[in-house]
């Protein structure tokens, strides 16, 4: 590929942003961990291999992540199957879709408390069915709280993917006598692997990063890491004994993201090659496997709609347990004193969801598909940020951005940088198994017809990949609106957000109005993510499904 | 070559900044937010106190003087690691609220100014920092808090001491906070080595442990379960009890007659605030009879370190409760220790 000036800045300026927004801030917290009084020391590394607790937490952070991931990649992959492949009513597709985004959208330790509610001590569920009472505080509550709220994320990239692989290779398959599980097994789950490797990466980073579930449902039988490292520094005011239980986390983060590069590794994924000829319809896998499919979905689909009945009812009524009385006296709270909050929080994410977008797309084609010195290196940078966690990601930006040359605390823009930086993860990692799939030989066709660099991305490649980005962007959307964990640090007496907001009314012991809280942010979410779609599918009409 | 090299990427630099900050600009620049028509006079505070109690006391000290407040609530740990780290250019001039082992941790740190409001010699020597870095402007003790349903079905009264906790009857049955995050689970914790010295009281929590449901990361993480029944009992702050009592649920407050610790909710200036004319004009004030009569009109649950302020309601009235006298300063220094022995001995 021919040195394009245009290349040449465009990889300049996202070099400056990584160094600016993810470099610097993380050397920045290196030099706090690591050097004392002007000495660099591996003093604050040791209390980890020394106290029985910490070294508890690597081990049950690696098992519960890798748990989560492996179930929510399955459970992603179930609904993402039933959605784009198989034939059914266009409302039951509409409610497989939307159903799974619930958990996404609310912030996670709103679905723990109804979790608690429900599966808790003396939780309904035991009281209704007679069920003997076990301890849902521990791996199984956290487990399965995080399997509900990250499988979301393998839903949506895993059905970019579905939806692309074209039904003529499952044609092909089933007219050579392969039978339909056979084809299913033999042609759409390989072709589905970069997805599903992905979606592993993306969930088993989220889970390792993950602080709000544990911190309510984890206990102290089973520390994880990032809620040590939170505590460690909430708790114990100790911000390099925090940092360093972080730098921890790097390590498990990387083996995946390696392990993940070497498994993809040079094998052909591409199902879009501008050779085949018109999709012919999707072909049933039989009913059987499809009954099971659809047991799953639907059997999930309820108990997410059960604990999100528990946060709706519980915003309607006066006092959950005591008085059952219907009133709109939260909703008249949350619009009174939370309107700042309100304003806030969209502001913030209208303007992070474009920024995101673009950078996301950048570093996502760029990095898969020009070859220039150091690329993998800007793509492990660009993904440092959701690989570390919230709250240590937050601490960095304060200690990066409070003074020295460039000062952003108090303002939007840290905020911001904050959400782009972590969460275009997604938009990287989905435009990248999405580029994998499409064949070099279009982009090359339109570069030998004279169109430059830019021309092809635009004309071309885009619009194959929009699917990819329209997930990205929500995804990044969602996150902007209900993530807590890094912007914790960040918001100020000017900027605040609606999560912190709930999570106050949660330690206030104010649990209607923090379930009113969530209902507002659901739908503000839901509109908009359903705004994002619309938006894309009126530019882009032939490609986004 | 070098430093034309660093000076593009210094332009560079500047410029993705300006764009970004541009971008957070629109009708709303940051900067210019705290939309101040010169004559409104606006001061920043972290409050660590909950929001509807934080907002009752500054609306009253912006009706009182004028003076606008901005201000945004953290848990006390999150407070003092946000006023540590913007250490070298502070984004807010007073912190308010919290106990006061968080303020002695600030100190430590160095980031508060000394300061003696006026108003505060009415304030007891022991509920104030001997160099004025903070003021204690309420107390806040330990108490138990149980659900009468639950107490009914096990044919139980409230219990009186620390040792009726350790009844099998409450197996798996008890919520409190675990003392790596929780200013509550350090002031049981003193309660328990003051009433018994430190040894009996990491026995008698070794003890406790089976009775434990949840530790929970919030002082008050807690209430709420024993309120709806999921836990039977636990032992809280009496501001998160009385906040259950109060929202109707059916909940019985008893106090151990061993005594308990209590904690003093402070404030402080912050050093090298903005604003420290303004700060110092807040913390005058909150340091008044007057401010600390707010609390029983606005339904907060502290008890004033003032003694010309009187509580009439009687769930406030300490004279028959044994209240043990820590001694802050050597909390702080002890701290690192006992949590340390907590987790050693009482949860392994």
């Amino acid at each position: 590929m021919k040195r394009d000036p245009a290349l040449v800045s465009a990889i300049a300026t996202l070099w400056l942003a990584l160094g600016v927004f993810v470099l610097y801030p993380f050397a920045r917290l290196l030099q706090v961990t690591f050097f004392a009084d002007g000495y660099f020391s591996l003093a604050s590394l040791e209390r980890v291999f020394t106290n029985w607790y910490d070294r508890a937490a690597v081990f049950n952070s690696l098992q519960l992540a890798f748990a989560v991931a492996l179930a929510g990649v399955l459970l992603g992959f179930i609904f993402a199957f039933a959605v784009t492949r198989m034939n059914l009513p266009k409302p039951t597709k509409w409610f497989l879709g939307a159903v799974p985004v619930l958990p996404l959208i609310s912030p996670p330790f709103t679905s723990s408390i109804a979790i608690t509610l429900a599966l808790g001590p003396n939780g309904m569920f035991f009281r209704w069915f007679g069920l003997p009472e076990f301890t849902i505080y521990g791996f199984w509550g956290t487990w399965l709280s995080e399997t509900l709220t990250v499988f979301p994320v393998a839903f949506l990239t895993l059905s970019a993917v579905l939806a692309a692989i074209d039904p003529n290779l499952e044609d092909a398959s089933l007219s050579l006598g392969r039978s339909r599980l056979g084809t299913f097994a033999s042609v759409t789950l390989p072709l589905t692997t970069p997805g599903l490797a992905n979606a592993f990466l993306l969930l088993f980073a989220s889970s390792l990063a993950d602080f709000a579930t544990p911190l309510v449902l984890a206990g102290h039988s089973f520390p994880v890491l990032p809620t040590q490292a939170y505590l460690q520094i909430t708790g114990l005011h100790d911000l390099r004994g925090g940092a360093s239980l972080s730098f921890i986390l790097l390590i498990p983060a990387l083996i995946v993201y390696f392990l993940q590069r070497y498994w993809i590794g040079e094998k052909s994924y591409v199902t879009i090659s501008g050779k085949s000829g018109p999709r012919t319809g999707i072909r049933s896998l039989g009913l059987a496997p499809e009954v099971g499919v659809m047991t799953v979905c639907l059997l999930v689909s309820v108990f997410i709609l059960f604990l999100y009945a528990i946060i709706f009812l519980g915003s309607l009524v006066k006092v959950w347990g005591v008085d059952y009385r219907p009133t709109f006296e939260h909703y008249e709270y949350v619009f009174n004193r939370g309107m700042k909050a309100i304003k806030d929080t969209i502001l913030i994410a209208l303007v992070a969801t474009p920024i995101g977008a673009i950078l996301g797309t950048a570093f996502g084609y760029i990095t898969s598909r020009m070859r220039f010195p150091g690329r993998r290196f800007m793509e492990f940078t660009a993904l440092l940020n959701y690989a570390l966690p919230g709250t240590v990601v937050g601490i960095s930006y304060v200690i990066a951005f409070n003074t020295g040359p460039l000062v952003l605390t108090g303002t939007m823009a840290i905020i911001v940088a904050a959400y782009v930086f972590r969460y275009d993860a997604t938009g990287i990692r989905s435009t990248v198994a999405s580029l994998q799939q499409i064949d070099l030989s279009l982009e090359e066709a339109s570069l030998s017809l004279g169109e430059s660099a830019f021309g092809t991305f635009r004309k071309v490649t885009l619009p194959l990949i929009i699917p990819a980005v329209t997930a990205g962007m929500k995804f990044l959307f969602i996150r902007a609106m209900t993530a807590i964990s890094a912007t914790i640090f960040l918001i100020s007496v000017h900027w605040t957000l609606l999560t912190t907001r709930i999570l106050e009314c949660m330690t206030e012991l104010q649990f209607a109005q923090a379930s009113a809280f969530s209902v507002v942010l659901i739908l503000i979410v839901f509109a908009a993510s359903g705004l994002i779609s619309l938006m894309f599918r009126l530019a882009y009409p032939r490609y986004s499904r | 070559m070098q430093s034309k090299r660093s000076f593009v990427l210094l332009f560079l630099v500047f410029s993705l900044s300006l764009l970004l900050v541009g971008c957070g600009g629109g009708d709303k620049k940051p900067d210019a937010k705290p939309a101040a028509p010169a004559k409104t006079e606006t001061i920043n505070i972290y409050t660590i106190w909950p929001e509807k109690y934080s907002s009752a006391v500054f609306a009253a000290f912006t009706k009182e003087t004028g003076v606008k407040v901005n201000f945004l609530r953290f848990s006390s740990g999150e407070a003092l690691a946000r006023v540590v780290a913007e250490k070298g250019n502070p984004q807010v001039d007073v912190l308010f609220g919290g106990p006061a082992d968080t303020f002695a941790a600030g100190v430590e740190k160095g980031v508060f100014e000394p300061y003696a409001p006026k108003g505060a010699d009415k304030i007891p020597a022991k509920f104030k920092d001997p160099q004025n870095n903070w003021v204690g402007v309420a107390v806040n003790p330990i108490s138990f808090m149980f659900n009468n349903k639950v107490l009914k079905q096990k044919n139980l009264p409230a219990p009186t001491s620390w040792d009726e906790l350790l009844n099998p009857a409450f197996k798996n049955g008890l919520q409190t906070a675990d003392a790596r995050t929780s200013g509550t689970a350090i002031s049981r914790i003193l309660s328990l080595t003051y009433t018994m010295g430190e040894d009996k009281a990491y026995d008698y929590q070794k003890k406790l442990h089976q009775n434990i449901q949840m530790y929970t990361k919030s002082g008050a993480g807690g209430a709420l379960p024993v309120a709806n029944g999921q836990a039977a009992g636990g032992i809280f702050f009496l501001v998160d009890t009385l906040e259950i009592k109060a929202q109707g649920h059916d909940v019985v407050i008893s106090y151990p007659k061993e005594g308990v610790a209590y904690a003093v909710e402070a404030m402080a200036l912050i050093k090298g605030a903005k604003q420290p004319a303004l700060a110092k004009k807040f913390l005058d004030w909150a340091s008044t009879a007057d401010m600390q009569k707010l609390y029983e009109t606005n339904k907060i649950f502290f008890i004033p370190t003032n003694p010309d302020v009187k509580v009439q309601d009687p769930a406030l009235d300490m004279s028959k409760v044994k209240l043990v006298e820590v001694d802050i300063l050597k909390a702080g220094k002890d701290r690192q220790r006992l949590v340390d022995r907590w987790i050693n001995e009482v949860i392994k």
